[in-house]
Parts: structure tokens; C-alpha cells; sequence
């Protein structure tokens, strides 16, 4: 039978732990998990393309805006852009990347 | 998040403001979802190291099933409770799920043994009147089998009865018990191996 002491004696062992526990996620992991939720989330059509993005009041970054303005189709503004991104690249590996340009998620992530 | 900005600040309430991130995430839009997953993580990364440390290869797995299983189950999301809590709901299903699994893998021996074991181990005893030694306790851990590991926090951290844990595993109690004495014992012999 259990031993209400030996009870005692695990439960306060093991029901703390460090403070740093309740830290917040690092940047790197919520990349992974942005560009993992995103290829999940094209596996049942495409993204929202650019242009929606604009018009529902996000910003979008330097390189979305060159092809949100290029004269092509609005599918043609739905691929996941990020995918070929290097600021993706490096936020996936580093904490606080070396990438600054506004409106761009794995900025915002770092920053967060 | 820098992506919130659009979003009127004045006199809106949070339930707007999540209604409005939960449509445009259904929409597929990126920056939404990016801000969906930042919001998220932010909720459910110290739940999840909580009931896992300190097997922390597994917390990326399952921060990515719960985030996974949040953007499917979204259209199901109706607002009646805040979505820190809807998303934590399915945090907890989803750390059950792993520990039920785990354990349930595990060969179970049912037969009528004796389950005593000792009473009071004074090297943990002293440990404890020292002062809980996180890294020790960490440790050990990390040394024990999975299952036992995992059934210790899931008794002693996260906090489930005997009985749950039982029906959770598809188990009988004595035999829930049984497990939770051998991973006692294994971690006390863990625990004095490691003694400084």
C-alpha cells in the first residue's frame, strides 16, 4: 500500500520547479511552430492572398509588397512567401536573428 | 505583437478582438496566424515544461499537435470562454494523451505482490529539509525510464489520483499503484547514486 509519507515526500519534490519555467517560449520555437502551422494550414488550399492581408489591416513586409504590386494574378499572392524567405531561415536556427524590417512575423516573434 | 496594431484600441473589448483574430486565422491569413501562434506559444509553452521537464525534446512535439489541433478545432471555437482557456483545454488533453500513451505502453504486472516499500528514505528527507534541489530532482529524472518519469510527474506535478490515472490508462489502481512504486523506488536508487 502507499505510504502517505513516502506521498508527502515526492509530491514536494517534484511539484517545484526552477522559476524559469514560467518563462515565455523562445523566439526560434515560435517560428518552427508559425512555419509548421502554415504548411498545415495550405495543405487544405491556399493562404489568404496579400492583398486580403492589406485590406483586413495587417502590414506586410518589404518583400510581400513587391509582390502584392507586381501585375500577376491573386493566386500568384498566395504562396507562403516565407518559405524562400532567409529572415525564416535564420529565425528558425538563432535567437534574436539579425533581421529588422517591419511587418515581418519572425521580426515580430523576436521581439515578442 | 506588432500585428495587433491595426485593431482600434479604443473601448474594444478582448472577446471583439478575439473573435476577430479567430475569423481572419480561418481565413488563412498569414499575419493573423502568426499572431494566433505567438499568442499561443506564450500560453501553453510554461503548461506544457511544466508536465514534461525534464523531458524537454518532447515540448516542441507537442506544442506544434496542440497548435495544430487549435487551428482545426477553430471553427468549433464560439467564444463563450476566453481563448487562453479554449487553447489550454486542449493543452491538457493533448499532455494526457502523451502521458496515457506512454504508460499505457508500458507492461503493467498485475499480479498480488507486495507493493511496500520504504517508509521514509533519509536522503530525500534530508534533501527536502535542505531545500528542494531542482537540479538534482531534474536529474534524476532524466536518468529514470520514461514511463517511470512520466508517471511520477503525472502523480506528484500535475497532480491526478490514483483512480484517474487508472481510467486514463485503461488500468486497475493497484496496478497504477504498483508502477508508481517501482518508478518510487528506481528514483530513490537514481537519487542515491547521485549523491554528491
Amino acid at each position: 500500500m502507499t505510504d502517505p509519507e513516502n506521498e508527502r515526500q515526492f509530491r514536494e519534490l517534484l511539484s517545484e520547479v526552477p522559476e524559469e519555467i514560467s518563462r515565455r517560449p523562445p523566439s526560434s520555437l515560435k517560428a518552427r511552430l508559425f512555419s509548421a502551422l502554415v504548411r498545415e494550414q495550405q495543405q487544405s488550399g491556399p493562404l489568404a492572398s496579400l492583398d486580403d492581408t492589406v485590406a483586413a489591416g495587417y502590414g506586410i513586409c518589404v518583400f510581400e509588397k513587391l509582390v502584392q504590386i507586381s501585375p500577376v494574378g491573386e493566386k500568384a499572392k498566395s504562396p507562403f512567401f516565407c518559405q524562400v524567405c532567409h529572415a525564416r531561415v535564420l529565425a528558425e536556427a538563432f535567437e534574436n536573428p539579425p533581421v529588422y524590417w517591419a511587418h515581418c512575423p519572425y521580426v515580430a516573434f523576436k521581439e515578442s | 505583437m506588432e500585428a495587433l496594431a491595426h485593431f482600434p484600441a479604443g473601448g474594444e473589448s478582448a472577446e471583439n478582438r478575439e473573435a476577430q483574430l479567430v475569423s481572419a486565422v480561418l481565413r488563412k491569413d498569414r499575419k493573423a496566424t502568426a499572431e494566433f501562434v505567438s499568442l499561443c506559444s506564450d500560453w501553453i509553452y510554461p503548461f506544457v515544461r511544466y508536465r514534461l521537464l525534464p523531458r524537454m525534446d518532447m515540448v516542441e512535439d507537442l506544442m506544434q499537435e496542440i497548435l495544430i489541433s487549435a487551428w482545426k478545432n477553430l471553427p468549433n471555437f464560439r467564444g463563450d470562454a476566453a481563448l487562453r482557456a479554449w487553447v489550454l483545454g486542449i493543452a491538457r488533453h493533448k499532455v494526457e494523451d502523451y502521458y496515457r500513451k506512454r504508460i499505457r505502453q508500458a507492461e503493467l504486472e498485475d499480479e498480488e505482490t507486495d507493493a511496500r516499500e520504504p517508509t521514509v528514505v533519509s536522503h530525500i528527507q534530508e534533501r527536502l529539509e535542505a531545500g528542494a534541489d531542482h537540479e538534482r530532482v531534474h536529474r534524476t529524472l532524466t536518468h529514470l525510464s520514461e514511463v517511470y518519469g512520466l508517471a511520477l510527474i503525472w502523480r506528484y506535478r500535475d497532480e491526478k489520483s490514483l483512480r484517474e490515472m487508472a481510467q486514463l490508462t485503461g488500468k486497475t489502481e493497484k496496478a497504477v499503484e504498483r508502477l508508481l512504486a517501482r518508478a518510487r523506488e528506481s528514483f530513490r536508487k537514481r537519487w542515491n547514486d547521485d549523491r554528491p
